[in-house]
C-alpha cells in the first residue's frame, strides 16, 4: 500500500536536480526557459531541487569534462534509489562537438547510465517537454 | 554624428618610430598592419621595458591577453597590449623563448591584469614566468600530469 | 497522464555553473575570496586546430551558449582579416543586427537571473517572458532559439527580407516598451536600491588596473566598448551612446546593461532603415583554405571585451587559435567586488559580473575567526541572504 502512495507521488511530483557538467549553458537556457510562463512545465508537477538528497530525477547537461566526473558520480551516488538520469544535449548525449577535445570524457553514459536521451544543440523547450512526458511514463511503469 | 572609419596610419607610424628610439636594437621587428595594429618583436626580456615605456608614456594599462604560439624549437609569446588615450591602438609585443628553457620574466607588476594569462600560458605550454606572485594550475584538471603541455605541437589527445 | 496542480517553492536554482569559490569570513563581512575556474576547460584552443575553419565556426560558437554569436562572428572577422578575405556590404549589416538582438537578449536574461537573486522572482518571470519575444525574431532569422550558425567566413547564411524585417521592427517596439517599464521600475523601486546600492564596490582605479571588461567596467565609469574604440561591422556608422555610470556598484551595473538594451534597439533599428535591399551576403564558394597571415580581433560581447588571435598557415586548418573570454577578464576584479562586503550581498554581487563560466552552485566559507569552514548550496546562500536582509531592514 504505501508502496503505491511512494510511486503515486513520485510520478505526480518528481524531484529534479539540474546538473551541468561543463557545458556551455546553451542546454541549460534552455531548460529555464521551460519553466517560464510560456512553456511551463511546473504545471505538469516538477519541482526543482538543489539536493542530489531529495532529488529523484537528474538533469544534466553538457560533456562530461575531466574536472567534473568525479563531481558527477559523487552527486549520482548521494541519490536515493530508485533515481532516473536525463541526459539533454548533444553534448551530453554522445559529447557533441567537443568529442576528441583533451578536457572532454564524452557524454554523460560514459560516466553513470542514462535513462533518457533528449537531443539537439539545444534541444528546443518542445524537445525537453517531450522527454519530461517519457521520463513520466516511465516512472509510471517502474 | 557616424564617425567615418580612421584608413590612416599616420599615429601608428609615429608611435612605431617613439617604441623604436626607445628600444633600440632589443627591437628586432616592428611593422603596422593596419589602423589601430602595431606589431613589435623584441628579444626576451626587452619586452618588460616595452610595456614600462608605454604605461609611463601613453598611459597604456590594458592587457587584453597573453598568447603562446609553439614554433617547433622555440615559443612565441605575445602581449596584446591596449592603448585607450587617442589615437587608440592595439600593440602586439612579441617575443621568442627556446622550447628547451621556455623562461621569461613577469609582467604583473607593471600589469597587474596579466596574471590569469600568465598562468594560461605556464599551464598549457609551459612557460615560466619568473617572478610571478603564484604561477599555480589555473585551467587544466588537478589530476593533469605535471610536464605534459596540451598546446604543445608535438603532444596530441589520445585516441 | 493527468494534470495536478502543486504549488510551486521558492527555490529557482538559475544557471548551474561549475566553479570553486572559497570565501574567507569573519563574522558577516568578507574578508578574501580564492577562484578556482577550470571546470569547464575543454580543450577547445586545442581542438579548433585540428578541424577546418568551416567546422571551427560550430566548434568556437559552442564555446559559450549564451554569446554564441559574439564567437562566430569575431571568429570569422579575424580568420577574413587574417586571409585578407572581404565580406559583402550586406553581410555586415546582418552580423551588426544579429549581434545587438543576441544583446538584447543576454542583457534581459541576465536582469531575470539577478532579480532572482534579489529574491524579486516576479521581475524574473517577467523579464524571461519578454526576452521570448527576441527569442522568437531570432528563430525566425536563423532557424534556432540559440546557437544562430549565421555566419560563415565571407560572410552570413541567410538573409533578412523585408517581411523579417517588419517583424523585427515590432518586437523592437514592444521591447522598447518593456525595457523602458524596467528601467523606472529599477529607479524607483526601493527594495532594487536597497539591495544594490553600495554593494560590490569596484571602484575605477582598482578596475582598470585589474583589467575590467564590459559593462563591470563601464559600470565603475570607465569608458571601454570595444564597439566605439576599435570600430567593425557598422558600429562606427550606427548612431548610438556608450553608456556608463559612476556609482561603481551592483546598481550601477544593472543600470548599465538596462540602458544599453535600448541602445540596442536603436542600432538594429538604425541598421534595418540602412541595409541595402539587395547584394550578396556570402562568397560564391565556400572558402576552405586561408592565405597565411596573422590577425588580433576584437568584439564587444555582452559580457565585454571578447579577444581572438588566429594565426593561419596556407591551409585549410588554422595554426594557432587564441581565446580570451571576457569573464576571464573580470573574475580577476571578483575578490575586489566581495572583500569588505556581507555573506548576504555574494550572489547579488557575483551575479552583477554576469559570469560565464560554468560553475558548481557550492560555496565554501572559512571563518578565519573562529576557525570554521562550511560549504553552501546556492540555494541556502540565497535563503541566508533573504533572512538577513529581512533582519536588517534593507528588504
Amino acid at each position: 500500500m504505501l508502496d503505491k502512495v511512494v510511486k503515486w507521488s513520485r510520478v505526480k511530483s518528481p524531484w529534479v536536480l539540474h546538473m551541468n557538467t561543463g557545458g556551455c549553458n546553451g542546454c541549460d537556457i534552455e531548460i529555464l526557459a521551460v519553466l517560464m510562463p510560456r512553456f511551463d512545465v511546473e504545471r505538469f508537477g516538477i519541482i526543482l531541487t538543489g539536493s542530489p538528497r531529495h532529488a529523484d530525477v537528474l538533469l544534466c547537461t553538457g560533456a562530461v569534462t575531466k574536472q567534473m566526473k568525479k563531481r558527477l558520480i559523487r552527486i549520482y551516488e548521494q541519490m536515493p534509489e530508485p533515481k532516473f538520469v536525463m541526459a539533454i544535449g548533444n553534448c551530453a548525449c554522445t559529447g557533441g562537438v567537443f568529442k576528441g577535445c583533451y578536457g572532454v570524457e564524452g557524454g554523460i553514459d560514459t560516466t553513470i547510465p542514462v535513462d533518457i536521451y533528449v537531443p539537439g544543440c539545444p534541444p528546443k523547450p518542445e524537445a525537453i517537454i517531450d522527454g519530461v512526458a517519457k521520463l513520466l511514463a516511465k516512472l509510471q511503469e517502474s | 554624428m557616424s564617425r567615418r572609419r580612421r584608413v590612416s596610419t599616420k599615429n601608428e607610424e609615429k608611435m612605431l618610430v617613439e617604441l623604436k628610439k626607445e628600444l633600440g636594437p632589443q627591437l628586432i621587428e616592428g611593422y603596422v598592419q593596419r589602423p589601430r595594429r602595431i606589431h613589435i618583436k623584441v628579444n626576451p626580456g626587452a619586452h618588460r621595458k616595452a610595456i614600462e615605456f608605454m604605461r609611463d608614456k601613453w598611459d597604456v594599462w590594458h592587457v587584453s591577453t597573453i598568447t603562446g604560439i609553439d614554433l617547433g624549437e622555440k615559443i612565441e609569446v605575445i602581449f596584446h597590449m591596449w592603448k585607450f588615450k587617442e589615437p587608440q591602438t592595439a600593440i602586439l609585443v612579441r617575443t621568442e623563448v627556446p622550447k628547451s628553457e621556455p623562461k621569461l620574466e613577469t609582467v604583473t607588476d607593471i600589469v597587474p591584469a596579466s596574471n590569469f594569462y600568465e598562468r594560461e600560458v605556464h599551464d598549457l605550454l609551459g612557460v615560466v614566468f619568473e617572478g610571478h606572485p603564484n604561477l599555480e594550475r589555473i585551467v587544466l584538471p588537478d589530476d593533469w600530469p605535471e610536464g605534459v603541455y596540451p598546446l604543445r605541437k608535438d603532444w596530441q589527445p589520445p585516441e | 497522464m493527468s494534470l495536478v496542480r502543486i504549488p510551486v517553492g521558492p527555490q529557482h536554482p538559475a544557471l548551474h555553473e561549475p566553479e570553486n569559490f572559497t570565501i574567507e569570513v569573519e563574522g558577516e563581512t568578507v574578508v578574501d575570496v580564492k577562484v578556482r575556474i577550470g571546470y569547464v576547460h575543454r580543450g577547445i584552443e586545442k581542438g579548433l586546430e585540428s578541424r577546418t575553419y568551416v567546422q571551427g565556426i560550430f566548434l568556437s560558437g559552442r564555446i559559450c551558449g549564451i554569446c554564441s554569436n559574439c564567437h562566430t562572428t569575431t571568429y570569422a572577422m579575424t580568420v577574413e582579416e587574417a586571409g585578407g578575405i572581404e565580406v559583402p556590404e550586406k553581410a555586415n549589416y546582418i552580423r551588426t543586427i544579429i549581434s545587438e538582438l543576441e544583446r538584447i537578449h543576454s542583457h534581459l536574461l541576465w536582469l531575470g537571473a539577478a532579480g532572482l537573486e534579489i529574491g524579486f522572482e516576479t521581475m524574473f518571470m517577467y523579464v524571461w517572458r519578454d526576452r521570448e519575444v527576441v527569442m522568437d525574431l531570432l528563430e525566425a532569422i536563423s532557424g534556432n532559439r540559440v546557437n544562430y550558425a549565421i555566419n560563415i567566413v565571407g560572410g552570413v547564411r541567410r538573409d533578412i527580407t523585408p517581411e523579417l524585417a517588419k517583424e523585427i521592427r515590432k518586437g523592437l517596439d514592444y521591447l522598447e516598451e518593456r525595457t523602458n517599464y524596467y528601467k523606472k521600475l529599477c529607479f524607483e523601486e526601493t527594495t532594487i536600491r536597497k539591495r544594490t546600492e553600495g554593494v560590490g564596490v569596484l571602484d575605477t582605479v582598482t578596475a582598470r588596473k585589474l583589467g575590467a571588461v564590459g559593462p563591470t567596467a563601464r559600470g565603475s565609469n570607465v569608458k571601454f566598448d570595444v564597439r566605439k574604440d576599435d570600430p567593425h561591422l557598422k558600429y562606427d556608422e550606427a548612431e548610438f551612446e556608450l553608456i556608463t555610470w559612476d556609482t561603481c556598484d551592483t546598481f550601477a551595473r544593472i543600470v548599465v546593461r538596462i540602458l544599453e538594451v535600448l541602445e540596442s534597439i536603436k542600432i538594429v533599428r538604425w541598421c534595418l532603415d540602412h541595409m541595402p535591399k539587395k547584394g550578396d551576403i556570402r562568397p560564391q564558394k565556400i572558402i576552405r583554405r586561408v592565405p597565411e597571415g596573422e590577425a588580433y580581433g576584437r568584439f564587444e560581447c555582452q559580457r565585454g571585451e571578447l579577444v581572438y588571435f588566429v594565426k593561419s598557415d596556407g591551409s585549410d586548418k588554422p595554426y594557432r587559435v587564441k581565446v580570451r573570454t571576457p569573464t576571464m577578464a573580470n573574475i580577476l576584479s571578483v575578490p575586489e567586488l566581495l572583500k569588505g562586503g556581507y555573506i548576504a550581498d555574494v550572489p547579488i554581487a557575483l551575479a552583477s559580473i554576469d559570469p560565464c563560466f560554468a560553475c558548481e552552485d557550492r560555496i565554501t566559507f572559512v571563518d578565519v575567526e573562529k576557525e570554521r569552514k562550511w560549504t553552501w548550496t546556492k540555494e541556502q546562500l540565497r535563503k541566508y541572504a533573504m533572512e538577513f536582509n529581512r533582519r536588517e531592514g534593507r528588504w
